[in-house]
């Protein structure tokens, strides 16, 4: 009972935040909504679950992991081929990424350096915890000791006796061949060569680099399947902190403990607790604001001159340093996002924003009288979805439609002539001119109606995302509208975002595809529901939604029908 | 040579980097709110003595010195480079005249000719408000501009557009957190026309930002001011503003931070400092004029400067401080007469800034 007037108190609150002025909207439903969210949620559905996966690691995964098990100090920097998005998200597509024979040539140098790193004479005293008898032959008892438990640690389970008596051979063996020899004008020590020799086979290992999913039947429903309790480890690690399991994490696995009555409760509410949460989450939102695009962003510098490569990386650092304040530090709204004044700077970032700036990252307020107050008035998301040359109304609005409430607008047609839009002329001196072709012309209105009035409305930004007053000195009319609200200007439209349903719902959606490597497919609707329903009762606030997610019969339970695809 | 076309080069393509960053800043000027409160910052992003050059060289119409270590080496040793030498006899004596000369006004290389700037124009300003003899004119007509320096450093090649000196000693501001200098000005009320505003001098602790080319500075910047060991760079005079055009009444005496890399004692005293800078919300240019202190001109070039960059630039020190001292024309010494200033001009470039004070 308390919890539901504690959840009613919250949505209620939520529901009737100030709308700001210019913003029109319908309070009477608004209520009605409100009181209809309000109610205490139901139990999660029942619920098919998802398909087991195999997915290809990322390469930040495979360094996150890496840094876990070796330390910080291990360079492990690698590169894997790009996967192609998939609604919305690249982890969507790693169940269907493979990996190239020039990958493994690069992986392999990648394994090959971790390896020497790790038996180096700095570091071994520390990274191999047992000390042979001689280091200039085998030890099976110190190679045993070091590959069951690193290797447990990489292939995110207990290795059996025989894989460790495998690769104990093979170390025993490469320590009698290489001992005394020379490698870059160093005499090897024969036994951490051959620890250096195993310890690169481990890293190229197929179950190292890809995360295999395992299911086995239900206890409590002998018609359905789950993942085992070393997949259903892996997946929350890799979830929620962009890495494989800690030790903590696979012993209770091992023990049983994770699968047992509050087990995982126990263990979710530990990994969101964790500082390492915050890896997750800058990785879950890197990909979901599909900031990988800032590798190749680049603007003309003699129109921007302003924005360098400095200014990109830390526009992304902006967006997540902010998200991740705002979210997992302050616990507030998520919707609050696109309002809030709150941010950090730093200086190559502060001439874009024309203010001063201290040296390093340091929390920044935009003042009441500034144009800017939310993620869509950041140079992150405004200089990402322009052109290099000059600011896009159409690629904003498509990015807002599709990146922040997960809908899909259509390809062009073929045959389009954009050299209205993009042909300067005198005559039509700011982007609300020159696209309004695209608004009387019937073939192109269907899709430009539904992005071009939300891009209008940021076009007090340009290209490089600093502000502006005017265009070919043109005052610029940065009135705009969002299904059916309309606003003057980027602060109206970040409040009508905020306050659209489908932004929340997306979040979900988007988190709960992350989550389990793959879009939700048409059974999950109800899943989804119940997610959305509890995100709204617990004050959107993204580690509630974080923990229902991964305490959730739809993130653990595995289908057993083939998969869609 | 090859220098020389570096040199060429890069100021080809800062220069355009200028353009084109004034270009496209101005079109976002009116959005940018760089004055706040009354205030502007500024900071020193290029600056180079004023040498009057003309393209066929009409102010040296005897030709370049030539003081280069090779030169001096054959004046030194007229009879060739054979034979033994003692320490004593080379290194130790140019060391000599290089750093402990008592020769006061004489050239200790005097046997070789020294070339003076030559014609009547000059950039500078008019430092004591008189017209004397010495003066020149500069190319809008104004007369009684002060630049005796001009006349002692014009014909050398290193303080030449490209010479070593003009290039590096700005190359090393650039890159030199020492030398970060910069104005304010507050109580402004107008950029344009204001009968008076406050200048402020201080030194910067933060590197400067350039542009996308990495070759032009961009405005909107900030600089925190050295409150610890800047404290010797902070002035304050009334200035006015007609215009668009600062000018600022003289500061007493004003040190400037003229460093090479890592080497002390490397700063300028100017005295009776003045500015006179056309302002724009993004940029400052012009002149700082002043009556340069020799003696520490001399020490700053013999401490600062290594003898290659001497070599190259054609130019030694012992030779310089000697026309220095004949040319200098103001603050004579109380006891000797000798006048211990020179005057002297600057052409300088500052970009806006954010000053941030410890304060704030």
């Amino acid at each position: 009972m308390g919890r539901s007037i504690q959840m009613f108190e919250q949505c209620f609150s939520s529901a009737f935040r100030p709308i700001a002025k210019g913003v029109k909207s319908a309070m009477g439903l608004l209520a009605l909504c409100a009181l209809v969210a309000c109610s205490p949620p139901d139990p999660e559905p029942e619920s098919a679950g998802t398909h087991a996966l195999t997915k290809l690691i990322t390469a930040e995964q495979y360094s996150n992991s890496l840094s876990y098990i070796f330390g910080p100090g291990i360079d492990a920097q690698v590169q894997f081929a790009p996967v192609a998005r998939n609604e919305g998200l690249l982890a969507n597509s790693l169940a269907t990424a493979g990996v190239s024979g020039g990958q493994v040539q690069t992986i392999q140098s990648v394994a090959s350096s971790v390896a020497k790193q790790v038996v180096d004479v700095e570091n071994r005293q520390h990274l191999v915890a047992c000390r042979p008898e001689s280091i200039d032959g085998p030890d099976n008892a110190c190679a045993t000791q070091f590959v069951s438990k690193v290797g447990r640690l990489l292939f995110r389970r207990a290795l059996s006796d025989d894989e460790i008596a495998t690769y104990v051979e093979y170390a025993s063996a490469a320590a009698l061949e290489l001992d005394g020899k020379e490698s870059e004008d160093e005499e090897l020590d024969g036994f951490y060569a051959g620890l250096q020799v195993v310890l690169e086979g481990l890293l190229l290992h197929p179950e190292v680099l890809f995360i295999m999913e395992s299911a086995e039947p239900d206890p409590n429903n002998s018609e359905q399947l789950r993942l085992d309790a070393y997949s259903l480890a892996s997946r929350l690690s890799f979830f929620l902190w962009n890495a494989s399991p800690d030790d903590e994490l696979l012993a209770a696995a091992e023990s049983g403990d994770l699968q047992s009555p509050g087990g995982v409760e126990r263990a979710v509410d530990r990994m969101l607790e964790s500082p390492r949460l915050v890896d997750g989450m800058r990785a879950f939102f890197d990909d979901m604001l599909i900031f990988d695009e800032f590798k190749t962003l680049s603007k003309d510098p003699t129109i921007y001159p302003q924005f360098t490569s400095v200014t990109a990386q830390d526009a992304r650092e902006q967006t997540l340093r902010t998200i991740i304040d705002h979210t997992l530090n302050q616990g507030k709204d998520y919707r609050d996002l696109f309002t809030s004044r709150s941010t950090y700077m730093s200086p190559a970032l502060a001439i874009l924003y024309g203010v001063p700036a201290q040296p390093g990252w340091t929390p920044y307020t935009f003042t009441d009288d500034s144009p800017r107050a939310g993620l869509l008035t950041q140079v992150s998301f405004l200089a990402l979805t322009s052109h290099p040359g000059r600011s896009s109304v159409t690629l904003r609005g498509m990015a807002l439609r599709e990146r922040l409430l997960c809908q899909t607008v259509p390809e062009p047609p073929p045959g389009i002539d954009f050299s209205v839009v993009t042909n300067p002329d005198a005559d039509y001196p700011t982007q609300r001119l020159r696209v309004a072709a695209h608004l009387e012309t019937p073939s192109c209105a269907g899709c430009h109606r539904i992005t071009d009035l939300i891009g209008l409305s940021l076009e007090q930004f340009d290209g490089a995302g600093g502000y502006r007053l005017t265009e070919n000195g043109a005052t610029i009319d940065a009135t705009g509208a969002l299904d059916g609200i309309e606003f003057d200007g980027a602060i109206g439209l970040g409040e009508a975002l905020s306050q659209n349903p489908e932004l929340p719902r997306c979040l979900v959606r988007r988190v709960y595809s992350y989550a389990t490597g793959g879009p939700p497919e048409s059974d999950a609707r109800l899943a989804l529901n119940y997610f959305n329903e509890e995100f709204a009762a617990q004050g959107y606030q993204l580690r509630n939604l974080l923990r229902t997610i991964a305490l959730s019969n739809a993130f653990s339970l595995i289908k057993t029908s083939p998969s869609e695809e | 040579m090859s220098q020389n076309r570096t040199a060429i080069k890069a100021r080809k393509l800062r220069t355009l980097a200028l353009c084109i960053t004034t270009l496209a800043a101005a079109s976002a000027a009116t959005a940018q709110p760089y004055q706040q409160d009354g205030r502007i910052g500024y900071v020193l992003t290029e600056r180079h003595w004023a040498i009057h050059e003309t393209e066929a060289k009409t102010e040296c119409p005897q030709g370049m010195n030539s003081r280069g270590s090779r030169d001096l080496f054959a004046e030194q040793f007229p009879e060739g480079g054979d034979g033994e030498r003692t320490v004593v006899d080379t290194r130790l004596m140019i060391e000599g005249y290089q750093y402990h000369t008592n020769t006061a006004t004489t050239d200790i290389y005097d046997s070789l000719p020294f070339y003076e700037a030559q014609g009547d124009v000059s950039y500078g300003l008019n430092l004591d408000g008189e017209v004397s003899a010495d003066d020149f004119k500069n190319s809008a007509g104004e007369e009684g501009i002060d630049n005796q320096l001009y006349r002692a450093l014009g014909c050398i090649a290193g303080y030449r557009k490209d010479g070593p000196y003009w290039f590096f000693e700005n190359d090393f501001m650039i890159n030199n957190g020492y030398n970060r200098w910069m104005i304010e000005l507050s109580g402004v009320d107008d950029l344009v026309n204001d009968d008076e505003v406050t200048v402020t001098t201080y030194r910067g602790l933060d590197k400067l930002f350039t542009d996308a080319t990495g070759e032009g500075f961009i405005a909107g910047g900030t600089q925190r001011v050295d409150a610890r060991w800047g404290q010797s760079f902070v002035e304050e005079v009334k200035g006015r503003i007609k215009d668009g055009v600062l000018t600022t009444e003289p500061i007493t005496q004003a040190k400037i931070p003229w460093s090479q890399p890592g080497v002390s004692d490397g700063y300028h005293i100017f005295k009776d400092l003045q500015l006179q800078l056309t302002l724009t919300s993004q940029v400052a240019q012009g002149l700082m004029a002043g009556y340069v202190d020799v003696e520490q001109f001399n020490h700053r070039f013999r401490t600062n400067w290594s003898s290659h960059h001497q070599n190259y630039g054609q130019s030694a020190s012992a030779s310089e401080y000697a026309a220095l001292k004949r040319l200098a024309d103001a603050y004579p010494d109380p006891e000797t007469g000798a006048n211990t200033a020179i005057s002297g001009a600057v052409e300088v470039t500052l970009t806006q800034v954010y000053i941030v004070h410890p304060d704030e």
